[in-house]
């Protein structure tokens, strides 16, 4: 059985149960108790404020506190708010808990989870607006992943609970009322699994959250002029080449989206891999549809600088020439 | 929450820092003025004609007039975000029109429009506001050693709140500042309130100036509802700093009598908010409060302030006419690039 659910919900439901499935589980961020974000909604009054915990504004601290808490057995789960809070607490979230098995001789697991509302679109300008996910993904020891359905959202963030590395998994909020089909049952969408959400044979556009929304809407605008194959990487660390690969071996043009900066973006790392592995199924070189590297402005010039549908189609365009 | 917060200690050394009748007029003024400006944004904003969103200063605006008003042009202030700073701002003389223009995405914006409400006045010596709680307290460590370096005899007025001091950089700045004496207020304006947390849970102490004593750096704590005895403060503080004798923390107790921000459920914890607390809390809303001493003490007769009432409500309107005649900005891609970097003198060649 399935039952349609709002995406936020859908990570509402991930927590709960696995709160329910794990009491090691525990939620830690700022205002959770009330819900900035229906997320958490309620879960104080089934589990009490020793598992849905209000820190003061102690981004640092409420990291740490994590990072310790998960190398004494608990699971942590730690709500930033808005992603670029977790630059608040750099260090702590990418260096040491990054580098923590590796350097301390593969002895201690360290399960924790990070997440975040982020995303462009609400003309906020670059405190509340930027990603977060290409700097995490520059940092090895961490896995990174985001979400574009609720199906994804309530699967993803199981697995990324029982996950025995920091995962970072950002949500955007453009998408928190989207609806969609959740099982009723136990599942999980493993991390490191791509999925293909729009078939098609003549080109391959890698994008995801918001973007993933744009990249099909221009596919259904090109039906029968071009076959559009759109490609979720859901995670991108680790990341499904095999799937890209194939994909490409199909379409042999790639146009990889992402809403996050041109420069050191994921999408240079995944032009570049690309080029390492795939250079001969391809028939011209790979676009890439990004933020230029500015401050992501707010007001009415955000729109002017954010990959969009327009932005898209004509990179489709350009790379079937 | 208790509507009438206690304060245990209130402003002293009348001697240097009493407020002259023109002073306390300056100060009522600059009340009204605030206070209008944050009307008009509350309303805006309800009625979708403001970028972003709006953190309502209502009940709340004293603290940053107190601040604000007598700092000299070249003292460094960093205004708390709550009203996005402009109480602050325009009593330190901050035009309106181009944080308004702002707000609303406009070219002739104080950050020609890229940023929604971040001000942008290195005019009057406001810098790098950011909606990053805590992002004040390292820089103001800066300004006072360049204020000290220089030897000008400036000040740095740090305004933040409560919630700020859960920030580890708060500490490291109280530190750093006491250790070298900087010129730095801690200016701290304790609504009892972060978002939905409670300073009392958040907090082990009751004053968030208690952590004052730790670092052997003076403090003060002052009603906040009450302008002219947030401004005495202020210029006790500022005198302080002034002479060399290095920083003051300075708490005012003050109240929200709004949500946290417009659309935001008033929750404490994860139940609402009581209304008669919020009603009660209201008695000692500052411009209420304000009124009744200049009233009593015949500074100004009820026919002066319906004029100040008139003269402040007619120069917010006419910044609001001013921003919203003023046109989107025209800057695309390739022109807003040739803005990310600052220019070198060769650049110019
Ligand atoms: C680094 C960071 N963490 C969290 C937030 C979200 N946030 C915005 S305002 C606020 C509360 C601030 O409380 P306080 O400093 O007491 O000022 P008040 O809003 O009560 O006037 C929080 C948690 C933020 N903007 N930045």
């Amino acid at each position: 059985m399935t039952r349609q659910l709002p995406f936020i919900e859908a990570i509402r439901e991930a927590l709960r149960e696995e709160m329910i499935h794990d009491d090691k589980v525990f939620l830690v961020g700022q205002d959770i108790r009330g819900a900035i974000y229906p997320h958490t909604k309620g879960l104080v009054d089934e589990f009490g404020p020793d598992r849905v915990v209000d820190t003061p504004i102690s981004e640092s601290g409420m990291y740490g506190m994590a990072s310790g808490a998960a190398l004494q057995g608990y699971r942590p789960v730690v709500d930033f708010m808005f992603g670029g809070f977790t630059y608040v607490t750099f260090s702590e979230a990418t260096v040491t808990t990054g580098q923590q098995y590796f350097l301390h001789g593969s002895k201690s697991n360290m399960p924790l989870v990070i997440t975040a509302g982020v995303g462009a679109g609400m003309r906020l300008a670059n405190d509340h607006s930027m990603a977060i996910h290409g700097t995490f993904a520059h940092h090895p020891g961490i896995k990174v992943a985001m979400p574009s359905t609720p199906y994804d959202a309530k699967g993803m963030f199981k697995a990324a609970i029982r996950d025995n590395s920091p995962v970072v998994i950002p949500w955007h909020m453009a998408l928190m009322m989207d609806k969609g089909e959740v099982p009723d049952e136990d599942y999980v969408v493993p991390l490191g699994k791509a999925d293909i959400k729009r078939e098609g044979a003549d080109v391959t556009v890698v994008a995801n959250s918001q973007q993933l929304k744009f990249a099909l809407q221009v596919a259904e605008k090109l039906d029968g002029e071009i076959s559009v194959e759109v490609f979720d990487p859901r995670s991108f660390v680790p990341f499904d080449m095999d799937l890209l690969l194939t994909s490409l071996a199909k379409t042999s043009r790639l146009v990889i989206v992402d809403e996050d900066w041109e420069s050191g973006g994921f999408a240079a790392t995944l032009s570049a891999r690309v080029m390492e592995q795939g250079f001969d199924l391809l028939d011209a070189p790979v676009l890439r549809v990004t933020f230029p590297n500015m401050p992501i402005p707010g007001g009415v010039l955000e729109p002017r600088v954010m990959p969009n549908p327009e932005r898209i189609e004509a990179a489709i365009r350009a790379v079937m020439e | 929450m208790d509507a009438n917060p206690p304060v245990r200690e209130l402003a002293m050394s009348i001697s240097n820092t009493a407020l002259t009748i023109e002073d306390r007029k300056l100060l009522f003024t600059n009340l009204l003025r605030a206070d209008e400006y944050d009307r008009t944004m509350y309303k805006r904003m309800m009625s979708g004609k403001l970028l972003g969103f709006y953190h309502p200063g209502e009940g709340a605006i004293a603290p940053g007039i107190g601040a604000a008003t007598f700092l000299n042009q070249d003292d460094v202030l960093s205004p708390h975000h709550r009203a996005h700073g402009m109480a602050h701002a325009l009593a330190k003389g901050v035009d309106l029109k181009p944080y308004l223009a702002e707000h609303t995405g406009k070219a002739g914006g104080c950050s020609e429009g890229r940023s929604s409400f971040h001000m942008s006045f290195p005019e009057h010596k406001i810098y790098m506001f950011s909606g990053f709680i805590g992002f004040n307290f390292a820089p103001a460590v800066g300004y006072g050693y360049a204020a000290k370096l220089s030897g000008k005899g400036q000040v740095v007025m740090m305004c933040s709140g409560d919630g700020s001091y859960g920030q580890g950089r708060a500490h490291e700045a109280m530190l750093m500042a006491q250790n070298m004496k900087l010129p730095i207020i801690f200016w701290c304006e304790n609504n009892g309130l972060a978002i939905h947390a409670e300073a009392s849970e958040m907090h082990p102490m009751p004053d968030i100036s208690s952590l004052a004593d730790g670092y052997g750096m003076p403090k003060r704590i002052v009603d906040g509802q009450d302008v002219f005895a947030c401004a005495e403060a202020a210029r006790e503080a500022i005198d302080h700093a002034r002479e060399g004798k290095g920083p003051m923390f300075v708490e005012c107790k003050t109240l929200r009598l709004k949500e946290h921000d417009i659309g935001t459920p008033d929750l404490i914890g994860s139940t609402p908010r009581s209304k008669e607390d919020i009603l009660k809390q209201a008695e000692r809303e500052p411009v209420k409060l304000a009124m009744q001493k200049v009233l009593a003490d015949g500074l100004f007769t009820m026919d002066e302030i319906d004029d100040l009432r008139t003269a402040a409500r007619a120069e917010v309107e006419a910044a609001w006419d001013w921003a919203d005649a003023q046109p989107f900005p025209e800057d695309g891609e390739a022109e807003l690039m040739t803005h990310v970097f600052a220019p070198n003198a060769e650049d110019a060649a």
